[in-house]
């Protein structure tokens, strides 16, 4: 059985600023799930207005953070805090309207299976504004247009592809004009070549509309093309984070590892 | 001991559970939140009518059917055949027409919302509502719950009608043991309006049950694909359990101390 210090022997915990605020902060964060402790104490930013990469081998608690983000969990300890507001300390009501500045991309789309393309996209802005059906129509094509579904409004979830669900996953997120979207994993289950135009997606979309975009990968490729700063997450705690670049260059034998792909370093199959 | 008393006490965790989760779907759609999503209401409350009313019918009729045969030949038996309606007409009324209703209500709409909440929670769909500030609790069970309340009560009662032409059918076109006149006459001097009204409200707090029950197992489903088949067959079980303890308090409540026989004066 390791000792915490072995446990977190590659943890410098090294956080190099990106010269903005953060938009985002996990400040000493524990969260577990019956015995399997998969937050340990996180302290992590992710700044205002870059597209941030939590990156980290399957079952760190990626997932868990982007939940933490949306208040659907919340820490056993610790608190997450969005644009100087604590998620935990919100009442229900306040946390429903606090949502609203957030897009989300889940892993497989997460569209709705009874609604076809065009009304998945239009779901948020009939339940959230009072716009008419006209406006919602310029709106909804528009987004479609973007992610390259102009034409497939009219199908059904379970007549797209992995890909195509989530370029439609992508409109939904977007249709609100959210501060800050959210992607968990958006290249899991893609091959290359559609993860590299996802990710040319996500950075020409955010290029034109600004936020701050996270995304969720242990995808190194993806990572490269598409982060500005990243966050390498670990046993439920930040191993180092900074500008992408500082990263890649990063001397700490975890990080280098993984981001190399190496087999040879301290993550090993356990 | 700790053993033994391990899955009482877990039963009596779930119970609060569920009672805690229907009490706060209640409160929704007596609260009006549930007005919010009205379109949504009516849109299940459409799905309901087009998807499970004639199969709910087909069961009343055939077990109407089956409580005039009943009735004909075991008071024939008894050389009492004139009075065949006196079974039809509690056999449909109060006990086994609920019933039937409540059988198919379980397996056809309990399991129906089950499954398809169920695969909403394991495909990420209800965390996306959430994150897109819409209350899923409200969204997706108190607009089924309301959009229930707006169609079963007439389901209910044209399945009952059903269920009384199917006795009169059995009792005077197919055995014939009594006449159209004869068997009307005993058929309706033993129900009242007030016994018509008793019969709905059991029927119905039988369907504000499986709903519930069905939202809860669909809403909390874990596990994958398995995880929901598992549900689903609970809330199967659930429901089960619960129409029946349903149909013996109503008898208990409504008929138990007067019976509204009109016999012996």
């Amino acid at each position: 059985m390791a000792t915490v210090e072995q446990q977190f022997e590659w943890h410098s915990g090294k956080n190099r600023s990106a010269g903005v605020p953060d938009a985002i902060e996990f400040i000493d964060v524990y969260k577990s799930f019956g015995s399997n402790k998969v937050l340990q104490g996180l302290n992590m930013g992710l700044p205002e207005g870059m597209i941030s990469m939590i990156l980290g081998p399957s079952g760190t608690g990626k997932s868990v953070c982007i939940k933490h983000i949306v208040g659907l969990l919340y820490p056993d300890s610790g608190d997450v805090v969005v644009h100087g507001q604590s998620v935990p300390s919100l009442s229900d009501a306040e946390l429903f309207e606090f949502r609203r500045q957030f897009g989300v991309l889940f892993q497989d789309g997460a569209l709705f299976g009874s609604l076809n393309l065009y009304d998945n996209v239009a779901f948020p802005l009939r339940q959230h504004t009072e716009k008419g059906e006209e406006e919602i129509a310029e709106i909804v094509n528009r987004r479609l247009r973007e992610v390259g579904l102009g034409d497939a409004g009219q199908k059904m979830p379970n007549e797209l592809s992995g890909g195509m669900r989530k370029r439609a996953g992508f409109a939904r997120a977007l249709v609100l004009d959210p501060q800050i979207v959210l992607f968990d994993e958006p290249d899991s289950g893609l091959d290359p070549v559609r993860t590299a135009l996802l990710c040319e997606l996500i950075k020409e979309i955010h290029a034109e509309n600004g936020g701050t975009y996270v995304v969720i990968t242990h995808d190194i490729m993806s990572a490269r093309r598409v982060a500005e700063y990243i966050a390498v997450l670990w046993r439920g705690r930040i191993v180092e984070a900074g500008l992408a670049q500082d990263l890649f260059d990063s001397e700490n034998p975890f990080v280098k590892q993984f981001l190399s792909g190496e087999s040879a370093g301290p993550l090993g199959m356990e | 001991m700790n053993e033994l008393l391990a899955m009482p006490r877990e039963w009596l965790s779930a119970a609060g559970e569920i009672g805690r989760f229907m009490g706060t779907v209640l409160s929704d759609v007596f609260g009006a939140r549930v007005l919010r999503f009205s379109g949504e209401t009516l849109r299940q409350a459409g799905i309901l009518i087009i998807s499970s009313t004639l199969i709910i019918w087909a069961l009343m009729f055939v077990l109407g059917l089956e409580c005039g045969i009943e009735g004909a030949y075991f008071l024939e038996a008894q050389g009492a055949p004139a009075y065949s309606g006196v079974f039809a007409a509690w056999c449909d009324l109060r006990e086994i027409i609920p019933y039937a209703f409540g059988y198919m209500l379980a397996a056809k709409v309990g399991t129906g919302i089950v499954a398809e909440l169920g695969a909403m929670r394991i495909s990420d769909e209800i965390d996306a509502l959430e994150v897109m500030g819409v209350d899923s609790m409200v969204f997706l069970c108190a607009t089924r719950l309301l959009g229930s309340w707006l169609v079963l009560p007439f389901v209910y009662i044209a399945g009952i009608g059903g269920a009384f032409l199917a006795s009169y059918i059995a009792v005077v076109q197919q055995v014939g043991v009594v006449s159209s006149g004869g068997f009307e006459l005993i058929f309706w001097e033993f129900q009242n309006p007030t016994d018509f009204l008793f019969s709905l409200t059991k029927a119905m707090v039988m369907a504000t049950v499986i709903v519930l029950v069905g939202c809860y197992y669909g809403y909390n489903a874990s596990g994958g694909p398995v995880g929901v088949g598992t549900a689903t067959a609970k809330s199967m079980v659930l429901n089960l359990v619960l129409v029946h303890l349903i149909g013996m308090m109503g008898t208990q409540i409504f008929w138990g101390q007067s019976p509204k026989a009109p016999i012996g004066g």
